[in-house]
């Protein structure tokens, strides 16, 4: 990949930097970021993930020792279950929900001539600049009850009452989808247009319609992409916490809103690190599942068709 | 980069896209319908008139002080990426050492992990051993977050770098400081900008480490934000939306100039 420094130079006329062998100078120069995040990032989060099972509370004082009790409690109490569970269905949803608004977009994205990809680019870059807080306060002013949405339904006379969607389920799922949406159409847009347009063409010659273009050569081809942005949405939306708080408020309530819970007001931080944990675990367990299954099913025909 | 032989956008599509766009811009764009109405409440439609919610906001303090809190603590963290970044970028894309493959896994799996727990590791290890600087842990625990993306578009701009362009300047005799310098700086400034840009945004966009190592002299903008969210009904806290959405718009001209289309690569990785 990267080219090798030349060691030797004809006229000897060398930096001390040049004596050293390139293996040398190479892990010298990431050591301090490297050194950095071991101590700042490693070791925190090992040591967290030791302090769940090596300290527990029981009547408000801290016990050492090597235990299970905190992750025992968050299976036994049903509370927590339907906690876990809500995060884990609101995760999953708006997963889904983000493919069919990414799809046209990315294809326009990567497809589209000048003028709609700039535009679609704009969309989509833009939101990003705009900081979570002011994007979920724009969601609550659309979905409240007095909000632009049911202004909207009444005034076009869909409906007399429309049903207030802040503080619901749905509130968080449209929000997140919203806030996550450029992480799945980027990827997918350069899945997209790494199809090589032989590929298309030989299609079109061959009579297929967009459609079916786009059901049997787009999609499977740009199924990785898909799978990158996918994970991605599952796992933001999944350790999000302003964003379920502001919509969803204690209705809607997801595990980062029970670890800030756990630290901030019951001060039971053996049980906080252990449902962080948690949250890790399926962090890094969607990554790993979702990726490995798209990368053994499709890796194949993606490693072909990719040429750029 | 596209052939335009496919480019042709067919009208359903477009009118999908168009329809979406507007769905996309809808939350930027309502806030600022919301703060110029001139009622006591918000409720649509907005009524009247008025610019007196932006007079409130910005003589606001809470509002002013965290806003340059947030700017400084991303210039800083930005500065400390550039410094731990760039040399990392090199080290990893130009030359080859054992561990390699596992440092460039660490340096990229700040993004994989949750931040929400990440702060959380950090609150605990710190609290426990007695490090109660609010402002060195946001500082750090920003660099934890921000400096994979800085790694990243500045390893993505060295690999387009013209490899020839480098031996030709090391055959006539430069350096490697002065080739780097001289050669190979000048063709990836536009990925550190981008890294730099993504940087200073995710530092000031951050809320879930912040909500941990953030104490009451150093406020972040987005927590304080929520607050005014939750404690204030009237039109204020959209005024407040508008003006970040203003800031927001300038950025991104900010980035189109600069960067133009290729943002889109260097996103998408």
């Amino acid at each position: 990949m990267g080219l090798q420094p030349r060691r030797t130079l004809a006229d000897g006329r060398a930096l001390p930097l040049h004596a050293l062998p390139p293996a040398l100078t190479g892990s010298l120069l990431a050591a301090p970021a490297a050194i950095f995040l071991v101590l700042a990032f490693v070791v925190p989060i090992a040591e967290m993930v030791g302090y769940s099972v090596t300290a527990h509370v029981t009547q408000g004082t801290t016990v050492g020792g090597l235990t299970l009790e905190n992750y025992a409690r968050l299976f036994r109490s049903e509370l927590y279950w339907v906690v876990l569970l809500r995060t884990l269905r609101i995760a999953l949803v708006t997963s889904l929900v983000s493919i069919p608004i990414a799809y046209p977009l990315a294809v326009v994205l990567a497809r589209g001539g000048p003028f709609w990809s700039r535009l679609v680019m704009f969309t989509v870059i833009s939101p990003l600049l705009v900081l979570v807080v002011v994007r979920a306060y724009g969601w609550k002013l659309i979905l409240a009850k007095q909000g632009f949405l049911s202004w909207l339904i009444k005034g076009v006379g869909l409906s007399a009452s429309p049903p207030a969607l802040l503080y619901t389920e749905w509130a968080v799922v449209i929000a997140s989808a919203h806030v996550f949406l450029p992480f799945v159409v980027l990827p997918l847009a350069g899945a997209i247009g790494k199809i090589d347009p032989a590929v298309e063409e030989a299609a079109r010659t061959l009579g297929a319609g967009r459609w079916t273009m786009f059901r049997r050569i787009v999609v499977p081809l740009s199924l990785p992409g898909l799978a990158v942005g996918v994970t991605l949405v599952f796992s933001l939306t999944a350790s999000a916490y302003v964003t379920p708080q502001i919509l969803g408020g204690n209705f809607a309530a997801m595990l980062g809103t029970l670890v800030q819970q756990q630290i901030l007001s019951v001060n039971d931080w053996p049980f906080a690190a252990a449902l962080a944990t948690v949250l890790l675990a399926m962090t890094l367990l969607a990554n790993l599942v979702l990726l490995r299954l798209f990368e053994r099913r499709f890796g194949r025909w993606v490693g072909r068709g990719g040429g750029r | 980069m596209m052939a335009a032989r496919t480019s042709a956008v067919s009208a359903p599509l477009a009118l999908c896209c168009l329809v979406l766009a507007a769905a996309i811009l809808a939350p930027l764009a309502i806030p600022v319908a919301v703060s110029i109405s001139d009622s006591l409440f918000v409720s649509f439609p907005p009524k009247g008139f008025t610019l007196r919610w932006y007079a409130q906001v910005m003589a606001d303090r809470d509002f002013r002080s965290t806003f340059l809190f947030s700017v400084q603590l991303a210039l800083l963290v930005t500065g400390l990426s550039v410094a731990l970044g760039v040399p990392c970028a090199v080290g990893l894309t130009r030359f080859d050492f054992p561990g390699r493959q596992v440092v460039l896994g660490l340096i990229l799996s700040p993004i994989v992990f949750p931040v929400l727990v990440t702060g959380v590791a950090l609150l605990q290890l710190s609290s426990r051993m007695g490090v109660n600087d609010s402002f060195l842990q946001l500082l750090v625990g920003h660099t934890v977050i921000c400096l994979p993306y800085l790694v990243r578009t500045v390893s993505g701009a060295l690999h387009l770098v013209v490899p020839s362009s480098e031996d030709a300047a090391r055959t006539l005799g430069a350096g490697p400081l002065t080739t780097f310098r001289r050669i190979t700086l000048p063709q990836i400034r536009g990925g550190i900008l981008a890294g730099c840009i993504f940087a200073f945004i995710t530092s000031f966009d951050d809320y879930a480490m912040a909500m941990w190592l953030a104490d009451a002299r150093h406020f972040t903008l987005p927590l304080q934000i929520h607050v005014f969210i939750e404690r204030s009904f009237d039109p204020s806290v959209a005024a407040i939306s508008a003006l970040m959405i203003l800031f927001s718009l300038a950025l991104l001209l900010l980035v189109e100039r600069i960067l133009g289309l290729n943002m889109q690569r260097i996103v998408a990785g």
